[in-house]
């Protein structure tokens, strides 16, 4: 660095500079210091003490403590608890809403009881334990209600979303209302889900399940698979191998309606498409159509699995429903009589949707 | 106004040193050990920082307020460090600390005694007492140091330092917390103002 004397006293002495210190340098400060006072000796209060000093912070700290009280009294109050029997719910995922309330304490569980809404977002997932006769997986989107819960029904409203069932009760004991129709498990697991505007598919995995709106009935074996619609009900169950023709055409005739040409246009895909388990589709459609087309379906379904003794043509086409109990079980299907029965056990007493 | 001074005994005689230390030896001593003693109540090492800093803050109020009230505002300065001491987090702070609390006690002043000072339109003041009196010499001292109380206030502060309290550059930047550039330069600025206004005075 450069001498520079007026910094730093380094190099030669400027003497104008030399000559203002020596001048000004009579000012220097050279007086002693005073006695001064004990000093303050810095006491480390806590830091509760140190609040204490502030004027306010007594109030302060009382309003915080009846914050603070409030607050565990809202996290300790008494659950939603249902009263009489309810089900364990779980969360699996997100933040599931029991009765609007998110269910996070005792490790994200909550009863559910009767009358009781259970609602997922779109992050949401739970399960709910049936107790003895199986187990209910929620999946994000839906909202469910608990409709009746004794000892001889379960019985749940799924207004949207998708729930996937597992029941080990005896057939007729878990029934699923949707805005469309309703599933009674016939001893199976199955997926049901129902769109915002009430449109339903179910799929069944294992075992059995029937789907009913009023006098549309459709029972739906593992592998097959049911669409339904409000105001109509369920359609024709057809197995999820099926050609997509078939299925499109299926669709068209059973839920969409149309002209009588364009029916009779889809159920002549339907019958060229139709293998022999098809008849699965072929036998639910026979009480479904007029006839016209009900001969035509007879004589396709008659060719893929012949009618059994007592059953007729003519009966057939008058839509005898003995008859088609009687062809029902040479489809290798089971015996419908498991299904009429449990279908007595629930409707008209127990209030089937209509 | 009452000197604090004619109200207490001198502590330094009772340390049984002089008033205040040549600060050239000590411009880059870390006070942190000394506060942090004078915290916990030990007055010899306040003493310590008192003949340590005293001259900087004399320099600043020099710099500031009437020559005749600058000795009994020292020891006010001080007072009210030791006061506050117990406050002082950063104990490496402490020049720039009591620095403030000199700079404040400054303004203080000047907001409490407005009728006892008039400052002129070359920003010379007209003191009720000049606190420098009696000889040529005196009154030369008083003549530069209106001069350089004239110039803007960056440049007064470590003109002072450097002149009449004798610190260096580097001292003046250690003491006060200022940083050495910003010293220099307004050393070097202030300067160059202070020569053209005497130069004009002597003329």
């Amino acid at each position: 660095m450069d001498k520079d004397y007026l910094w730093d006293r380094s190099g030669e002495a400027d003497p104008e500079i030399e000559k203002l210190e020596n001048v000004l340098g009579r000012l220097r400060y050279n007086r002693a210091a005073a006695v001064f006072p004990e000093i303050p000796v810095r006491v480390r209060k806590s830091i509760l003490a140190r609040l204490f000093q502030v004027p306010w912070a007594p109030a302060a700290a009382v309003a915080l403590l009846v914050i603070i009280i409030a607050a565990v009294g809202w996290l300790v109050r008494p659950k939603q608890v249902a009263l009489g029997p309810a089900w364990n719910v779980t969360k699996i995922a997100g933040t599931p809403r029991l009765e609007s309330k998110p269910i996070h304490a005792n490790g994200g569980t909550a009863k559910l009881g009767l009358g009781q809404t259970l609602e997922t977002d779109s992050q949401s997932r739970a399960n709910i334990q049936l107790d003895e006769i199986g187990t209910v997986e929620v999946e994000p989107g839906t909202r469910l209600r608990v409709v009746r819960m004794n000892s001889e029904l379960k019985r749940l409203a799924l207004e949207r979303g998708t729930i996937h069932a597992s029941i080990w009760a005896p057939p007729g004991q878990f029934v699923v209302d949707t805005p469309s129709a309703v599933a009674v498990d016939l001893g199976c697991a199955y997926t049901l889900h129902v769109d915002d505007s009430g449109d339903g598919l179910l799929r069944t995995t294992l075992g059995w399940v029937g789907f009913k709106l009023g006098n549309r009935e459709a029972f739906i074996p593992a592998g097959a698979a049911c669409r339904t619609k409000p105001k109509v009900g369920p359609g024709a169950p057809y197995f999820e191998d099926a050609s997509e023709s078939f299925r499109t055409a299926l669709f068209k005739l059973d839920l969409e309606g149309g002209s009588a040409k364009e029916r009779n246009a889809e159920l002549t895909t339907v019958l060229a498409h139709a293998r022999q388990h098809d008849a699965l589709t072929l036998w639910h459609l026979l009480p479904r159509v007029d006839q016209s087309q009900r001969s035509r379906i007879y004589d396709r379904l008659n060719a893929l699995v012949p009618a059994p003794e007592g059953v007729t043509r003519e009966g057939i086409l008058r839509g005898e429903s003995k008859m088609l109990d009687l062809w029902w079980n040479q489809l290798g299907l089971g015996d419908i009589s498991s299904w009429r029965h449990w279908e007595r056990s629930w409707s008209p007493e127990n209030g089937v949707a209509k | 106004m009452a000197s604090i001074g004619d109200r207490v005994d001198v502590f330094a005689a009772s340390l049984g040193r002089g008033a205040v230390t040549n600060l050239s030896v000590l411009a880059t001593t870390d006070d942190s050990p000394l506060v942090s003693a004078a915290q916990a109540g030990d007055r010899v090492a306040f003493g310590r920082l008192y003949e340590q800093y005293a001259r900087m803050v004399h320099g600043i109020l020099m710099a500031r307020v009437p020559l005749s009230e600058v000795d009994d505002l020292v020891q006010e300065v001080f007072l009210v460090a030791l006061r506050r001491l117990s406050t002082l987090r950063d104990l490496a702070r402490f020049g720039a600390w009591l620095a403030a609390i000199a700079r404040n006690r400054a303004k203080d002043y000047h907001r409490r005694s407005v009728t006892t000072v008039e400052v002129t339109d070359d920003g010379s003041e007209t003191e009720t007492g000049s606190g420098v009196s009696g000889s040529a010499g005196n009154n030369e001292a008083a003549v530069i140091l209106a001069a350089i109380r004239s110039l803007p206030d960056a440049y007064r502060e470590p003109l002072i330092l450097r002149l009449v309290e004798g610190m260096t550059g580097p001292e003046i930047a250690a003491r006060t917390g200022l940083t050495p550039g910003s010293v220099r330069v307004n050393l070097h600025r202030g300067m160059q103002q202070l020569r053209e206004k005497l130069g004009r005075w002597r003329e």
